[in-house]
């Protein structure tokens, strides 16, 4: 085990932070990107105009059927020699962002669709707007219903971005490779590397799961959420005594 | 009953026969087949109307004409006094309000399952800019009165079907409706839940709630309805008192279905 390790990782430990924060940005920022270009593709396809959804449509069958890698050298080299440079942090969320939001854009379009029309309807005999419906009623449905796949894909995009090693993003796996040229110790340095990669994934995915779980029981994240379930509680404090009593009593 | 159902206008003599609906010459068809021919129907306030028929025949198309959910091709919708739609247009330029002004419980509940009871029956009223604590308390008035309050925190998936119904009730309650709308509101019920859910209607009609109510129970019509109108084919083939379309009717075609009911039941 001793001959298996022996590059001077205290050496690269400020390298290494620099590159995690990096991969971390890149992800936050694609992902971001991703769900909001994702949601609007998505509301596109749902739209009555067929302009609209034709557009959208080839969007999502253009970048669902492209490789990730040939989106990066297509932003970062293929636009530059078109004249538009982008630096490389720019190029490589944009690129995270139109792949992973035509994927994102079908599971959103699922989702909405999935909703029963009984909902809206319901919606709508109560007086609620169009967006008001969507707001309150439609969207936080659809999310309950996108939850998984969008956090399959949080965790994918996290780990597509060591393809941005291809135009040396200077995140993880650029590190990684900056450190095996140097010390020749490649088995090593990308254990190292995957074992930093599967810290990041494991705990992220461990903790979707989570909230899946607690969005998926209703439980209210927000604070307004939270707040008003308080105050219901508070309110409705005699009822659900007399409710809990009753169950004793039946047990 | 902790307080009066019908508080967007007091129901007193002066007022009793103003007509809360009022539906003249109304058809509507889907893909070319004609659903409703030619319906003329009046709900009067504090008043009940039952409308009964076979599945197909159009009684839900009519009532969803009421708050313009189904868009009419032809006739008049009019809404406490106000004209929303006529000739194939409508004309009411705020359909929210009109809708606040007509509550509406679906066969289905259709409550919304990612908001607890009390949420649910809390979004609407925000919505409509009653302040929080106003909502909320309103809220858990309406569950008490229903008897579900000891529910509220619950969410629709964890309730049972008349549960569900009689929060659906006390949300369609929430912005003082001046009439209610029940598509066959015990239909996906078992009779336990059947009998709470009708309590709780018959304690609306007690109180003056005005409703138009589509519905296969004929019993419970017979004895809360003011109105009972028979719909067969898109057309209303027989109307009048209770007494008179469910045990004396004068049409063939309801005394058919009449039969057909008491031998299934």
């Amino acid at each position: 085990m001793s001959g298996l390790f022996q590059v001077p990782w205290s050496d690269y430990r400020s390298d290494l932070l620099d590159a995690l924060w990096r991969t971390v940005s890149y992800t936050l920022a694609g992902f971001v990107g991703a769900v909001l270009l994702g949601l609007a593709v998505a509301l596109l396809r749902l739209s009555r105009a067929w302009l609209a959804r034709a557009v959208a449509a080839v969007y999502t069958e253009v970048f669902k059927n492209v490789p990730l890698l040939a989106i990066i050298f297509l932003t970062y080299f293929g636009l530059a020699s078109a004249g538009i440079r982008l630096d490389v942090f720019t190029a490589g969320c944009l690129s995270l962002i139109v792949f992973y939001a035509a994927y994102l854009s079908e599971i959103f379009r699922a989702a909405i669709s999935g909703v029963h029309t009984g909902q809206t309807e319901a919606g709508e005999a109560l007086g609620l707007g169009r967006a008001g419906i969507f707001t309150h009623i439609v969207l936080p449905q659809a999310v309950r219903q996108a939850l998984p796949g969008t956090n399959t894909m949080l965790v994918d995009l996290l780990k597509s971005t060591s393809l941005l090693v291809t135009v040396s993003a200077a995140e993880l796996m650029s590190e990684g490779r900056l450190i095996t040229s140097a010390t020749f110790r490649a088995l090593e340095v990308y254990l190292v590397i995957s074992a930093i990669y599967f810290a990041l994934c494991y705990p992220l995915s461990q903790l979707l799961l989570l909230l899946e779980r607690k969005v998926r029981a209703g439980v209210p994240l927000s604070p307004w959420r939270r707040r008003r379930v308080r105050a219901a509680r508070a309110l409705l404090a005699a009822d659900l005594g007399v409710a809990a009593d009753l169950k004793e009593t039946t047990v | 009953m902790t307080e009066p159902v019908t508080t967007a206008k007091t129901a007193g003599p002066a007022d009793r026969t103003e007509a809360v609906v009022r539906i003249e010459g109304l058809s509507k068809s889907f893909e070319g087949r004609l659903v409703l021919d030619d319906v003329n129907l009046e709900v009067d306030r504090g008043r009940i109307v039952s409308v009964i028929g076979q599945s197909g025949g159009g009684k839900t198309t009519l009532m969803r004409c009421v708050n313009l959910l189904e868009r009419p091709d032809r006739g008049t919708v009019e809404v406490a006094g106000e004209v929303v739609h006529r000739g194939g247009r409508t004309v009411c330029r705020d359909l929210p309000r009109l809708r606040r002004t007509v509550g509406m419980v679906f066969q289905r509940f259709n409550l919304f399952p990612h908001l607890t009871a009390v949420e649910n029956v809390v979004l609407a009223q925000r919505r409509a800019g009653v302040p929080e604590a106003e909502a909320l308390e309103r809220a858990v008035t309406l569950l008490r009165r229903v008897g579900v309050a000891h529910r509220g925190l619950a969410q629709p998936e964890q309730l049972s079907g008349g549960e569900q119904q009689r929060v659906a009730i006390a949300r369609a309650l929430a912005l003082r409706p001046e009439v209610l709308l029940f598509d066959e509101p015990t239909s996906s019920l078992d009779p336990e839940a059947t009998r709470e859910v009708l309590g709780v209607m018959r304690e609306l009609a007690t109180d003056g709630m005005t409703m138009l109510l589509v519905t296969h129970e004929l019993p419970f019509a017979r004895e809360v309805s003011d109105h009972v109108v028979f719909v067969d084919g898109g057309r209303i083939v027989e109307e009048g008192a209770p007494r008179d379309v469910l045990d004396r009717p004068a049409h063939a075609r309801t005394r058919e279905f009449l039969a057909a009911y008491e031998s299934a039941s």
